[in-house]
């Protein structure tokens, strides 16, 4: 089964080995694959054409003009971790450079708190604390570069801490 | 005259391909630098021969002015192109082409330097009776600048003489608020940058950017060949150009290319510069900087005007005059640029990066797509975000929009977030299809620009499909000459 974050809510689709069905949460959709490397459908009595590409855990479909990004999830992995701890880990929305510290470890701060700036594609972002503790992490220093994703900062919540 | 036999591309990504093209059609050989983190440029396949650059961060071997003179010296080449942005409009890089015996395809150091300092190029422009925004700066007579400030006229906008980036920023509409604002951008202008020192202009509502191409010769003759309106802009940067400007109007037309032509020739100008100007809703144009050098949107006025600017860069630093007068200078249809940028548009234009899955681009009449990016390419954060131009080209403004809007719509790049969707929004808004073009188009309609929200059935198709989704075989190995390079491999 193929679990799958999209627009903020996760969702199954399974596709059914020989036949051009795919059960998606709890409905039927049908499509074929065509000459081009890409997929027909019928939605509304329109043709709809799709192109669609795997990338790692991410799914890039192409639909009328319009690029989305689907995440594959897995399920086993998601259920153990969260909680305040995650929450509290400032991750990198794009690759880039660390470009200054804003905080020590063992800093204390608030939610909103700015942490750390980076830098990517010329622009510079201030990542905040999500919430209130000690900055526990800090596992870049300047001028590295990272991935994104990466946890450029973590911070324990207020309670854990104390 | 100073043949050009082989020439050093001192760029990358599309403009170099673009470059190499010409040359290549001049019957002059090319040599297109790489960096490391960068091998999959499109010009490398396409010059004669190819220099290895080095530097860290990769964007500073561009940036290298000893490394590139030095490099275009010993790959024999006579010319050196700079393209746009690194050292395009560097008077020291300019200079050091020509001592090093090479031809500089632009205008001399001294040009650039005069030029391409707005404080400089503002002076001239003034002597030359030019208009710039009435202006007061606080240096100039520290006491008397209220008062100074008082007659530029309202509104006025006075800022930090050491700011940018809107901070420290006061707009003035009422003379009896101008005290006030004046004490509030000296605050905000000391806590940003350190500096209260203030400077104050007219402020223009609803400016529309129209710019004015020139081009000048060694032997004195300075034409024009038409402007573009580049209104469209997200944070200060153009997403969408076009030419003619729409709506402008003839006579005003006019006045702005005249002015463009008395300054390059008051400048001493050789080669292909840009007059860039505001203009109010009122017909009112002010003067605002010259860009030394050919800018990213030059293929919409060489759809209109069927010309090659390049290779006229080319032969004028080869010393030949300006092939056409401006008599001889026609205009056809009407031409629409879109710069395909690799970030979200509908995420505040955050930058994305990745590599290019999946790459197709629509084919059609009256398209013109330069591209940087192949099927594999990387797309990384240490160069620029755009990744391609789009141009619609066609008789009339309506058919150039519908033939844009069609290619953003039907080319596919997949693997990293584009802007494509966003651009063909823009283009089919009802107030730009009417030419309603200003600076602040794209935070005004913010609204009505966002994408429509997928249906339930919608988003199952997208998933299905997702579900059925391969990795894609075409874009994942290196094109063979750079895989054979195994230490070099990501």
């Amino acid at each position: 089964m193929n679990s799958f974050r999209f627009e903020g809510a996760g969702h199954r689709a399974q596709h059914e080995p020989g036949s051009d069905r795919v059960r998606v949460d709890d409905c039927i959709v049908t499509l074929r694959p065509d000459e081009e490397g890409g997929f027909v459908a019928m939605l509304d009595g329109r043709t709809e054409r799709l192109q669609a590409v795997a990338d790692g855990d991410r799914v890039w479909v192409h639909w009328r003009g319009r690029a989305f990004v689907l995440e594959r999830i897995d399920p086993t992995r998601s259920a153990g971790a969260g909680g305040a701890e995650a929450a509290g880990s400032a991750h990198a929305p794009m690759p880039g450079v660390l470009v200054s510290l804003l905080v020590e470890r063992g800093q204390a701060v608030r939610e909103g708190d700015a942490l750390l700036v980076i830098e990517s594609m010329k622009l510079q972002t201030t990542l905040c604390a999500a919430l209130a503790g000690t900055v526990a992490e800090l596992p870049f220093a300047v001028g590295q570069n990272f991935q994104r994703g990466a946890v450029l900062a973590r911070v324990h919540p207020a309670q854990a801490a104390t | 005259m100073n043949p050009i036999r082989k020439l050093f591309i001192a760029n990358r990504a599309e403009i170099a391909l673009r470059i190499v093209r010409t040359a290549r059609r001049m019957g002059i050989a090319t040599v297109v630098p790489w960096h490391a983190t960068d091998r999959h440029g499109p010009a490398r396949r396409e010059a004669d021969e190819t220099v290895q650059l080095f530097g860290e961060p990769p964007v500073s071997a561009f940036l290298d002015i000893d490394g590139i003179v030095r490099a275009a010296r010993d790959s024999g080449c006579d010319a050196i192109h700079p393209g746009y942005g690194f050292l395009s409009e560097n008077a020291a890089f300019a200079r050091a082409v020509a001592d090093a015996g090479l031809v500089f395809v632009g205008p001399g150091a001294d040009v650039i330097e005069r030029m391409g300092d707005k404080i400089r190029a503002r002076r001239v422009a003034v002597q030359h009776g030019i208009p710039v925004t009435p202006a007061a700066d606080e240096a100039d007579d520290p006491a008397g600048f209220a008062e100074r400030a008082h007659a530029v006229g309202f509104p006025l906008l006075v800022k930090g003489a050491a700011g940018g980036g809107g901070k420290g920023m006061q707009i003035v509409r009422e003379p009896s608020r101008l005290a006030e604002a004046i004490e509030v951008a000296r605050r905000e202008s000391e806590r940003y940058f350190g500096d209260g020192r203030l400077f104050a202009e007219r402020y223009v509502e609803r400016p529309r950017h129209i710019e004015v191409q020139v081009f000048g010769d060694v032997h004195g003759q300075v034409i024009h060949l038409g402007e573009r309106e580049c209104s469209i802009q997200r944070r200060f940067q153009k997403l969408i150009e076009e030419t003619p400007a729409p709506g402008l109007d003839p006579g005003l037309r006019e006045r702005l290319c005249e002015a463009a032509v008395r300054l390059a020739q008051a400048a001493g100008y050789v080669n292909a510069g840009t007059v860039e100007c505001i203009v109010s809703p009122a017909g009112e144009f002010f003067f605002l900087e010259m860009n030394t050098r050919l800018q990213v949107e030059h293929p919409v006025t060489e759809c209109v005007t069927g010309l090659d600017l390049v290779e006229w860069q080319l032969r004028v630093a080869a010393g030949e005059p300006l092939p056409l007068t401006q008599a001889q200078v026609r205009w056809h249809g009407h031409a629409i640029e879109a710069r395909l940028l690799a970030e979200d548009a509908d995420a505040g234009f955050v930058p994305d990066t990745g590599r290019v899955r999946r790459l197709r681009w629509a084919p059609g009449p009256g398209l013109r797509i330069d591209a940087g990016v192949t099927p594999g390419s990387p797309v990384t954060a240490d160069f620029d975000s755009m990744l391609a131009k789009l141009v619609g080209h066609g008789a009339t403004r309506e058919l150039a929009i519908s033939r844009l809007a069609l290619a953003l719509q039907d080319s596919v790049l997949l693997g990293v977030t584009v802007n494509a969707n966003y651009l063909a929004r823009v283009l089919r808004h009802p107030a730009f299809v009417r030419g309603e073009t200003d600076t602040g188009f794209l935070e005004r309609h913010g609204d009505s620009l966002q994408p429509e929200p997928l249906s339930d059935d919608q988003r199952r198709l997208l998933l299905a499909v997702a579900a059925r989704a391969l990795p894609d075989p075409t874009a994942l190995p290196l094109p063979e000459p750079y895989a054979a390079m195994g230490a070099w491999r990501n």
